[in-house]
């Protein structure tokens, strides 16, 4: 059984090269990025140049510490905005490919059944994407950390205290695995129905995933004046739960993770407790459930040829 | 000789098109079946029910197994080529092997490696580096490594060139089959696989025309070829079918003895295509 559903997960891995190239090109981009950064203020005063990877003239240690934690949540954001397009692309694509190119017959021929390939492909887009995410920013996140170093030491500075003393390495790790594991739970309800999509649609399922939500959403508000669909819709977006009732864009804008010097740090700011205890989180799981048996439903019952 | 698959009053429907048509059948162990039918007789649907990819209505068994609903521990003892471009382009023929072995209880890789090195195909290659006559081969390389009961082969080699469907059928026969084994194969191309058959399954609109061992044929059924007087006296024996070819009458006799047409002109078994053709003439009529 836990066999099976790894020898599936490594055939994700080998159908879709996206879920690590993906991240891996993020990276690039954003090493690029701070050496472009580092060598475009390079030309400003000293002093400013320090500001920005060495945070020397800030006003103390916590600052400093704050000042990396930024670097390292914008950063991480540009992975997290990544992550979303490529479990929207990865899971419409995920059950019709097979049907396109007809290897849905070939995979079906093998003992195994159609509700252990389905939850390979949600377990896939829920957790592994995000996992390999986060394996990406922290790739990233070192070998930033490294060119800083160096950079400051070239500058005269002592990496090792100004860089390396600085930086809240397991807080900001363990805060953007797990902002990336509960995003994937938080969406699954999204990601159970483009799978759903993705085995039910005849065609263009990027199409059939947005249309009918829209639709639905405008019709609702033709007839009723009201938009509440939307709104759940549209809200569920913001992972709110996570960050003590702050949704995730206004917890990035209002720099919420500054407020206070003692609370330096990411993982501060984040409500384990108060996310699973969320009906939200509980309904989304319920929701994910029902369109996850309805496409392992669809995949079983309907006639390829 | 134990029954592999028992089917009594299988039917499906497709809307108001009875695809398979309440058909009973029983498929011994042992043995080569050939199902052959005109496009759209029900065989690809038929095929479906016994590999648990469709339900159907009626009492349906394969290896003492509901199909559909027991289809992973189905699939454990039963292998099948549903078409030649099947297998996924995107994959690597040692990632094939991997995720087969991984999944696959009955499945030697060893034995899938030895079939292989026999071909051109690279272990390094992706599937859409292949040629068509080469997935073929790997395909069956991983099907024949596979220790499985039932073997259902539907349409394997369509569009493969000759040397490739001789190659296939002879490393079937050759390098799988044996008194455990039990293959089921559709074909258009009858008169390349009637000499390998040991039993025969005709199948129009959806009904079995005809289910019947190769070697019972010879006894039932006589093609006679005869001209002038003697066509008019074959005639009145009730012939199945009647053709001309050459200026020459040639008739069909089904349950008519060899002894009956003794001195009438040339007498042999027909081949199954033109049993076929007979049969599903007899029975539009």
């Amino acid at each position: 059984m836990i066999g099976t559903q790894l020898a599936l997960i490594k055939r994700e891995f080998w159908e879709h090269r996206s879920i690590y190239v993906t991240p891996a090109a993020i990276g690039v981009i954003v090493t690029l990025g701070v050496l472009a950064m580092l060598m475009l203020t390079s030309g400003f005063a000293k002093e400013l140049d320090m500001v920005i990877f060495g945070a020397q003239n800030l006003a103390g240690d916590a600052e400093r510490r704050a000042a990396l934690t930024v670097f390292f949540a914008g950063t991480s954001w540009v992975f997290l905005v990544a992550l979303m397009f490529l479990t929207v692309f990865y899971s419409l694509d995920s059950l019709y490919a097979e049907r396109k190119d007809k290897s849905i017959l070939f995979w079906r021929s093998l003992p195994v059944t159609d509700a252990e390939t389905v939850i390979s492909k949600l377990l896939t887009a829920a957790v592994v994407l995000p996992s390999i995410t986060a394996l990406g920013i922290w790739a990233t996140h070192l070998v930033n950390l490294i060119v800083f170093s160096i950079w400051v030491s070239v500058q005269g500075g002592d990496a090792g205290v100004l860089i390396w003393g600085s930086v809240a390495i397991l807080d900001n790790w363990l805060a953007a695995l797990i902002v990336l594991v509960a995003s994937g739970v938080w969406m699954s309800p999204f990601i159970a129905w483009f799978l759903f999509v993705s085995t039910w649609a005849k065609r263009m399922p990027f199409l059939m995933a947005f249309m009918p939500p829209i639709v639905l959403g405008l019709l609702e508000w033709i007839v009723f004046r009201t938009k509440y669909f939307l709104t759940v819709v549209g809200e569920r977006g913001d992972m709110t739960p996570l960050f003590h009732g702050v949704s995730l864009e206004r917890f990035f804008e209002e720099e919420q993770w500054r407020d206070g010097v003692e609370n330096i740090g990411l993982l501060a700011h984040m409500d384990l407790i108060g996310f699973v205890t969320d009906p939200g989180f509980w309904s989304g799981l319920l929701v994910c459930g029902i369109l996850t048996t309805a496409a392992i439903y669809v995949r079983r019952y309907r006639d390829e040829s | 000789m134990s029954s592999l698959v028992n089917a009594r009053g299988v039917s499906k429907h497709f809307g108001a098109v009875r695809a398979v048509d309440n058909v009973s059948f029983q498929i011994e162990q042992g043995k080569i079946l050939g199902l052959i039918g005109p496009n759209g007789a029900g065989k690809t649907t038929l095929l479906k029910a016994l590999l648990g990819l469709t339900d159907c209505d009626g009492e349906l068994s394969v290896l003492g197994l509901d199909p559909f609903k027991q289809r992973k521990e189905l699939m454990r003892n039963i292998c099948f080529i549903a078409d030649v471009a099947v297998l996924p382009r995107w994959i690597r023929v040692t990632q094939l092997l991997d995720f087969v072995e991984a999944v696959h209880p009955n499945f030697s890789r060893s034995r899938a490696e030895g079939f292989l090195t026999q071909t051109k195909v690279r272990s390094d290659a992706k599937v859409r580096e292949l040629s068509k006559g080469m997935v073929t081969q790997l395909h069956l390389s991983i099907i024949m490594a596979i220790d499985a009961k039932l073997l259902v082969l539907d349409e394997p080699t369509l569009g493969l060139d000759i040397l490739f469907r001789k190659e296939f059928y002879g490393n079937l026969l050759n390098d799988y089959f044996d008194a455990e084994r039990t293959i089921l194969i559709t074909t258009h191309q009858v008169e390349e696989i009637e000499n390998l058959l040991t039993d025969i399954m005709f199948i129009n609109d959806g009904k079995i025309l005809l289910d019947s061992p190769m070697d019972a044929l010879a006894d039932s059924y006589t093609e006679l070829m005869t001209s002038g007087e003697n066509a008019a006296r074959a005639r009145g024996l009730r012939p199945i079918a009647e053709s001309e070819l050459f200026g020459k009458s040639i008739f069909l006799f089904e349950g008519v003895s060899r002894e009956h047409l003794d001195g009438l002109g040339e007498m042999r078994t027909p081949a199954v295509a033109d049993l076929f053709v007979a049969k599903v003439k007899e029975a539009r009529r």
